[in-house]
Order: C-alpha cells, then sequence, then structure tokens
C-alpha cells in the first residue's frame, strides 16, 4: 500500500486512517481528533517566507486558536507533527509489555473516559509537546523563542542586554497557551485531564539537568556558567510510565459549602492529590478481549516466563519454532553504515491465544 | 614608613572614611545585583543535519541550518540509512546565534561546548578509549544576503569519555550514554553578526578514524557569551573607577616625593600595588567594541594575574616590614624565599594560559585538554602553581605568627620604654592589626560571596525585584579590591601632622632627635598627639 516508506510509517498512516472520533477538548498529540497527519515528508526544506507552513497548519487538525498561532509561527506545524511522532513512539516502547500497547484503535473511546490510560495519553502528549517545543527552539526552526516574554524590552535588544529565558520556559508558556488552558473549568474531568496535562509537563522539568562549565581566569571557577539540559525523551517516558503505575483514583466528591464538584484522593489521602500524581476516575477495563477500548491481546507475541501469563490473560499461548535470520559480527559505523554477516537462529515465539 | 595618615587620624575621621567607603562598597554590589543582567548567557543549539549532495567536496560550500538557502536536511540517521547516505556526506550546521538574533560586540567573547548524543546499541558500542575526529569549519557574516566567509578550519580530535548507567542489554538499546562536555571553541572577540559551524565526522576505515565511537544521534553545541548589559555595566564602573584610582595614586605619589627621605619598600610596593590596580581598571575593553581583538581575553588575563601577584606580594612585605625584630629589611631582596614561589606559580599559570588562550588566537578550536601530552602538561602547571600557593601561604601565616609572637612580647615591654619609642611601637602594630583585620574582612567577603554564587542559581527574587547574585558578585568584590587599594593608599600615605604637631608639640623634637632611627623602616618618627594617644590605646586594647 505505501511502498518505500518504513514499516513503521506505513502503519501509522494506516492507523492514522482508522481513526476517526469526536473530542470536544483541544488538545493535541494523541489525544486530538485526528492526530497522527504523517506525511511522507518530514522535514520541509522550503524556505520559510514561504507558504508552506501555512499548508501544513490546514492539515492538521486543529481548534481556530490553534490554528492562529500555528499561521504565526512558520516551525510550529512541524515540530507539532514532530511531537506527535515522539509520543507514540514512546507511548509504543512504554507499554510493549502491557495488556493495552498503546495501540490507537480504541483511541477515541478510551479519551473519553476516565482511565489511567487517558492519563498516560494526555500527559505523554503534553510532555512530548514541550520537549519537541524546546528543541525546535534550539535548532532554530521556531523564530520567536526565549526573547519573546521580557515585555520592557523589544526583542534585540532583550536579547543584547541578556535577559532572554530559556527554552523550556518558553516552551510551557506556549503549551498553556495552544492549549487553552488558562480557564480552569469546573467540571471535574476537565480538571483531572488538565492535572495529567501538568503532569507531562513537570515530568519534563523534573528531567532537567543543570550542567556547569567554568571559564574564569585560566580557566578557574571564577566565573561559571550553568544551564539546564533536556534529558532524553526515553527518560521521560520512563517517569511518565512509573506515574502511570503508581496512579491515584479520585472520588467525585460534591463540596457541600460552594456545590462545586472538586479532587479527592480515594485510597491513600482525601485532601487533592500532588500535583506529580497521574489521577483518573475509573478502573480500566482488562484490554483482554477486542473491546471499543483495545484490539485485545490475541496475537500478542510475548515472553514465555515474564509477560505471557499477564498478557495472555490466562488463555494460554502458542508455540511456534521458526527460523530467524539474525545480523551478526556487524561493522558499524557512527551513521547510516552497517556491514553484517546473517546468521541462522532457530528460536521458539509465543503468541497470545485467542480463545 | 612612619607616620601613616591612619595613626594621626581621629577616631571620628576614620569612621566617618570607613562608612563612605561602606556605601560606596554596598553602592557597587547593588549596582551588579539590581541593573546589570546575569553576567553570561548559555544557549542551546541542536545541530542540524544536512547532506553534502554534491560528489565532490569542495571546501568553500558552506550549510546553512535554516533561513534562506538552507542545506537538504534529514531528520535521523535511520532516514539516512534508508536513502544510501553515507557518514562522510553528512554535515552537522549550526547557525550562531538562533534565528532573528545578532551577536554584538558587547558579547565579548563566544564561547561553544559540544556534546554528543550517543545512543546504546549492543552492535555499536563505544570502544575503551574512543576519539572522535572532528573536521570543523567556522565561517562568518555581517548581513544575512553575503556569502559566507571562512575564519578557521581545523580538524580536532576529542576524547570521548562516556558511560553507561545502566545494564548493557538488549532491553536498554536506544537509551542516551552520559558524555562528559567536550571544549570546543573559544572566540576572545565578537566583532561579526553572524557565524555558521559546520562539523563533518568523517570515516576511514583504515586510519581507524571515527571507528567505534558508537551510535550519534545528534549533536548539542551550548554557546556562552557575556552579556551585553553586564558588559557596559562593567565597563562604566571601570570607566569610574579608573580616575579615583589614579588620582589617589598621583597623591599619594606625591606626598612621599614631599618627605625629605627617600621612600622606603613598603612605600614603593603600596604604590605598585595601585599601579597593577589601576592597569586592570584601565577600561582598554572599550577598544573591543570597535576593533576585532582577539587577544583581549588573554590580555584580562595576565592584568589579573599581575594583580594577584602583586596583591600577595604586599601582604608578604608588609608582614615582613611590621616584624619589629631589628633587622635590616626594606630590601625587595630579602624576601626573594617568600616572594619566590608567588613569582613562579604566576610564572606557571601565564605559560598555562599561553598554551591554552595564547594557541587559541590561532585556532579557536584547539584546547589543551583534548590531548593526553596536553593534559599532563596543563595539569602539571596547575599543580606547580598549586604548590606555589601553598607554599605562600604557609610563609604568609607564619610571618603573622611572628608578628603576633612580637606584638605580645612588645607589649609586656612597653610600658618600660621611653614615649617616642613606645609610641612607635604602638603604631606599628596599630597598623598591622587594622591592615590584618581590613583584609581578612575583604577575603572573607570575596570566600563568601563566591561560595554563594557557586551555590545559588544566580538570580534572587526579592519582591518585585530580581537580584542577580553573580552579576552582583562581580562588581561587588571588583569593587571591593579597588575600595581596599585606595583605602591602603589613603590610610598608609605618610602623614604631614609633624608639620603642624611640631609648632604646637614642644616635646617632639626632643623625642625624635632621641629615637631617630629605632628600626631600619622609620627614618623619621612622628610626634605624639592627641589623638595618636588614642589610637594607640586602641590598639593595645
Amino acid at each position: 500500500m505505501c511502498p518505500r516508506l518504513p514499516r513503521t510509517a506505513c502503519l501509522l498512516r494506516l492507523t492514522a486512517l482508522c481513526i476517526l472520533l469526536s473530542q470536544t477538548a483541544a488538545y493535541f498529540g494523541l489525544t486530538g481528533r485526528e492526530p497522527l497527519v504523517f506525511l511522507p515528508a518530514p522535514l520541509s526544506n522550503e524556505s520559510p517566507s514561504g507558504k508552506a507552513h501555512l499548508k501544513q497548519c490546514e492539515q492538521l487538525t486543529l481548534t481556530r486558536r490553534q490554528k492562529r498561532l500555528c499561521r504565526r509561527e512558520p516551525g510550529l506545524a512541524e515540530t507539532l507533527r514532530e511531537s506527535v511522532r515522539l509520543s507514540l513512539l514512546e507511548c509504543r516502547y512504554q507499554f510493549r509489555n502491557e495488556r493495552w500497547n498503546c495501540s490507537l484503535d480504541g483511541r477515541g473511546s478510551l479519551l473519553k473516559r476516565g482511565f489511567k490510560e487517558t492519563a498516560f495519553l494526555l500527559a505523554v502528549s503534553s510532555a512530548a509537546l514541550t520537549h519537541a517545543l524546546a528543541k525546535a527552539c534550539s535548532s532554530g526552526r521556531m523564530e520567536r523563542c526565549t526573547c519573546d516574554d521580557s515585555p520592557d524590552l523589544q526583542h534585540r535588544e532583550a536579547w543584547q542586554w541578556g535577559i532572554c529565558g530559556d527554552n523550556l520556559k518558553y516552551s510551557t508558556k506556549f503549551l498553556k497557551n495552544f492549549l487553552g488552558q488558562k480557564r480552569v473549568s469546573k467540571d471535574l474531568r476537565a480538571q483531572i485531564d488538565s492535572h495529567n496535562i501538568n503532569v507531562g509537563v513537570r515530568a519534563v522539568k523534573s528531567g532537567l539537568k543543570t550542567t556547569c562549565k567554568c571559564h574564569g581566569v585560566s580557566g578557574s571557577c571564577a566565573v561559571r556558567t550553568c544551564w539546564k539540559q533536556l534529558s532524553p525523551f526515553h527518560d521521560t517516558g520512563r517517569l511518565l510510565k512509573f506515574r502511570y503505575d503508581s496512579a491515584v483514583r479520585m472520588l467525585s466528591l460534591t463540596n457541600a459549602a460552594t456545590g462545586e464538584a472538586e479532587l479527592a484522593g480515594s485510597r491513600r489521602h482525601s485532601h487533592s492529590p500532588r500535583p506529580t500524581d497521574f489521577v483518573y476516575l475509573e478502573d480500566s477495563p482488562s484490554f483482554c478481549r477486542p473491546s471499543r477500548y483495545s484490539p485485545g491481546t490475541a496475537g500478542r507475541p510475548c515472553a514465555k516466563d515474564t509477560s505471557c501469563q499477564n498478557l495472555c490473560c490466562g488463555r494460554g499461548y502458542n508455540t511456534a519454532l521458526r527460523h530467524t535470520t539474525l545480523s551478526c559480527h556487524c561493522q558499524v559505523r557512527w551513521c547510516c553504515h552497517v556491514e553484517c554477516q546473517t546468521c541462522l537462529r532457530e528460536e521458539e515465539v509465543y503468541t497470545c491465544k485467542k480463545h | 614608613m612612619a607616620g601613616a595618615i591612619i595613626e594621626n587620624m581621629s577616631t571620628k575621621k576614620l569612621v566617618i572614611v570607613g562608612v563612605i567607603l561602606l556605601l560606596f562598597q554596598v553602592f557597587s554590589f547593588l549596582v551588579g545585583g539590581l541593573i546589570a543582567p546575569s553576567p553570561t548567557t548559555a544557549v542551546h543549539y541542536l545541530a542540524t543535519k544536512c547532506v553534502d549532495v554534491r560528489k565532490h567536496h569542495q571546501k568553500s560550500k558552506w550549510f546553512m541550518p535554516w533561513g534562506p538557502n538552507q542545506c537538504e536536511k534529514i531528520r535521523d540517521f535511520d532516514e539516512a540509512t534508508v536513502k544510501m547516505i553515507e557518514a562522510n556526506d553528512i554535515v552537522f550546521a549550526v547557525h550562531i546565534p538562533l534565528p532573528n538574533k545578532e551577536m554584538s560586540p558587547w558579547f565579548q567573547f563566544m564561547l561553544v561546548i559540544l556534546q554528543f548524543d550517543i545512543a546504546f546499541k549492543l552492535v555499536n558500542q563505544i570502544e575503551e578509549g574512543a576519539v572522535a575526529t572532528i573536521d570543523v569549519g567556522l565561517a562568518y557574516r555581517d548581513n544575512t544576503v553575503s556569502d559566507w566567509i571562512e575564519m578557521a578550519h581545523s580538524i580536532e580530535q576529542r576524547k570521548l569519555s562516556c558511560n553507561f548507567t545502566t545494564i548493557k542489554s538488549p532491553e536498554n538499546e536506544g537509551r542516551y550514554y552520559e558524555c562528559d562536555l567536550l571544549p570546543f571553541m573559544e572566540v576572545g572577540s565578537v566583532a561579526h553578526k553572524y557565524y555558521l559551524l559546520n562539523i563533518r565526522l568523517p570515516v576511514n576505515e583504515r586510519k581507524r578514524v571515527n571507528v567505534g565511537i558508537g551510535e550519534i544521534k545528534d549533536i548539542r553545541l551550548v554557546g556562552i557569551h557575556q552579556n551585553g548589559g553586564f558588559t557596559k555595566v562593567w565597563f562604566a564602573m571601570k570607566t569610574f573607577l579608573t580616575p579615583s584610582i589614579l588620582i589617589i595614586m598621583v597623591w599619594y605619589w606625591r606626598r612621599i616625593t614631599l618627605m625629605t627621605r627617600p621612600p622606603v619598600l613598603l612605600e614603593k610596593v603600596i604604590f605598585a600595588l595601585g599601579i597593577s590596580m589601576t592597569f586592570i581598571n584601565i577600561p582598554v575593553e572599550w577598544f573591543s567594541v570597535g576593533f576585532n581583538w582577539t587577544w583581549m581575553l588573554l590580555f584580562g588575563d595576565i592584568r589579573q594575574g599581575i594583580f594577584y601577584a602583586m596583591l600577595l606580594s604586599f601582604w608578604i612585605i608588609f608582614c615582613g616590614e611590621h616584624l619589629m625584630d631589628q633587622t635590616e629589611r626594606n630590601r625587595f631582596a630579602v624576601y626573594w624565599k617568600q616572594v619566590g614561589p608567588i613569582v613562579f606559580g604566576s610564572f606557571c599559570l601565564f605559560i598555562f594560559d599561553m598554551c591554552e588562550r595564547g594557541v587559541q588566537l590561532k585556532n579557536p578550536f584547539y584546547s589543551i585538554w583534548a590531548s593526553d601530552v596536553g593534559t599532563e602538561l596543563a595539569m602539571a602547571f596547575i599543580i606547580v602553581a598549586g604548590i606555589c600557593a601553598c607554599l605562600y601561604f604557609l610563609f604568609l601565616c607564619f610571618m603573622v605568627f611572628q608578628v603576633f609572637r612580637n606584638i605580645s612580647g612588645k607589649r609586656t615591654s612597653l610600658p618600660a620604654m621611653s614615649k617616642a619609642r613606645r609610641l612607635h611601637y604602638e603604631g606599628l602594630i596599630f597598623r598591622f592589626k587594622f591592615l590584618m583585620l581590613v583584609t581578612l574582612a575583604c577575603a572573607a567577603m570575596t570566600v563568601i560571596f563566591f561560595i554563594i554564587s557557586q551555590v545559588n542559581e544566580g538570580h534572587w527574587h526579592w519582591g518585585d525585584y530580581t537580584v542577580q547574585v553573580n552579576s552582583a558578585f562581580f562588581t561587588g568584590i571588583y569593587g571591593m579590591w579597588n575600595l581596599y587599594v585606595f583605602a591602603i593608599m589613603f590610610l598608609y600615605a605618610p602623614s604631614h601632622k609633624r608639620y603642624g604637631d611640631e609648632q604646637s608639640n614642644g616635646d617632639l623634637g626632643v623625642n625624635s632627635g632621641e629615637d631617630i632611627q629605632l628600626t631600619t623602616t622609620i627614618t623619621h618618627v612622628d610626634g605624639p598627639t592627641e589623638i595618636y594617644k588614642m589610637t594607640g590605646k586602641e590598639a593595645q586594647e
């Protein structure tokens, strides 16, 4: 169907076609209405003065306000797509051994509910967008990055005087604006979603590493400059997965005094949850059988001693003997060149049974 | 040196002078903390992966990461593998600064640090002692349309010191190594608006070039430059301080020449201290705004080095001249044992600096730490300088100890002395204790502020104000040592009180005749005044 493309990209396009769902909130990434507009040419080589980015903005499914932002900033459309790619790859990777493997079938139904998985989707999307924005800033793809938020001075003067902020501060601020999070809704679901989005942003922030360099007289530490560095997105993903495993279930309480619904933890504490915890409303379905949330675990490959028991939901697994060719004794360069011998190996493959 | 102003000054006047100096001190902290931005800025750059599509690699072509005429890009190296692009055709391009910005001479210097993002892969791990060979070119231009002009080109080697924190197992493939920062480039002046870096990592299997350096995912650079606002505040401060120190220096030297005797060693050393302070103060950096003087960074280092050496020598000689053990000193040669380590240590650091920043004048990508021999050499210089510093402080501490021992010895015999002799010693003791106190206070301030600026994240929020701690540290400490030199020159200048005292105080002539040349440092004993007695008493307490 799509020759010449790597397998994953092809897969993504297929899944993108499958997805049609309606989501009222103006989210983005894996939580958007039609998130996976994967176009075959991810990096545009057109000059930024052209109208190429306007076309890209139209292709993305965005709210009116997001479209306006997208049109204003030439590099944004590309960054948005990059963030979707990043979040999807990370979600797949983190859930490769779980019953819900971040498959995008049923994503629409998931997003309507308040499961732990919903929380993860929201958080990983916002984290990926924050990460991608900061990265786009440092690679020069975005034009108005750090010096925009200094109010008293013009852009250029702020830069020369030296009061521009850092990329991450800009990207979190931009994200708030982009997702329209300024007004917090009184609706409990909206509160929970916004909380989980913030967990994602916080996960990126908590992964920042401060690095310093001394450059005083003769390289002494009399003058020292420090900066904050993004951690690889894998680390952020791992942190989010850990948060997913220790998520807190919320009870919808109606505050008698104000008549407003507010968040309250059910198990450990009755007060509002910590800002780093995932919160969810309902227990997740088992994801064992095909349902409207997932295609089920039938046919999923698993590891015999570790994951099969859990993954196959007690239905057992099929064992097949397969000859696989492996690349071995490789001669590798740092980029783009791998010279390997092929070794033949016999291995057992386990897949979950259907019934 | 006898009869300094400090002894003849009334306590009230001394307090007034102290308060004025303190006000200036607070002012210098505030200038840095409230007006100036943080001293330096670090800007992240993520290198764009360009593809060199031409078959023949002409050196003249430059690759732009963004903007008009940007290069053909790839997102990651999986894409390159699919497109059959080779490692030698990949150029990492970084434009300094980021879009819509331009560099300015006010940034003073530009320092770039290199970081590799290397992913762990079982079949392609980083070998032990892997060295990355980097083919790098730097170009500049002053407007957005003209051609790039090459500024430097070099093939550099950097040792990769990376470690993988988790187990090297298949599940952990794709996680990144933690690599040390690599020094990359240092330019001593920022005379141009736009800079472009093109980096290649050429592979040569036969020569084992760039083999076994792991799977490189990205190249990140961090560019550090001084903030324009800080530079302006700093220049303003220097421009203000230069005439102040210069005036007090002229005044001081005039005082000395007015005297009938030739200047003693301590007076000369104080004058030399003033000269070295002025040497630092003179704002020659103003020229760096108009001229492309890359040696300014090195020159600044040398100026600072001379001042530090002078200050350390001054302390030693000051202690020596206040030893009060009746030995002949007053000659510089007597102090060779103590001053020797300072000179030698400074010389070592000078050589080290010349090896690093001196060579960088020719090749901005040079780093002495990049090669094994260089690292050993640099370490040797630094260790020798460190040993010299330790030696010096041992000498200094021993001397201070000796002075205090002599002081306590003298104090017991003070009442038995003749009046002039006693007053002379009391004056010596007071002068010494005063300087000791002030010096200790300044040193303590420097150390405390240094520690604060190291542990702090750089700025404090204080209501609506943001206090830039690092800038306050620089301007405050710089102001402090200027005030220190100023105060020493003012307070330790020879007093002219004796001219007036000779008329008012009858017994002076007798005393000065009797005890002339008590020790060799004294060529004239000042008469006792009411104030003198008072300060002398204070010293005793």
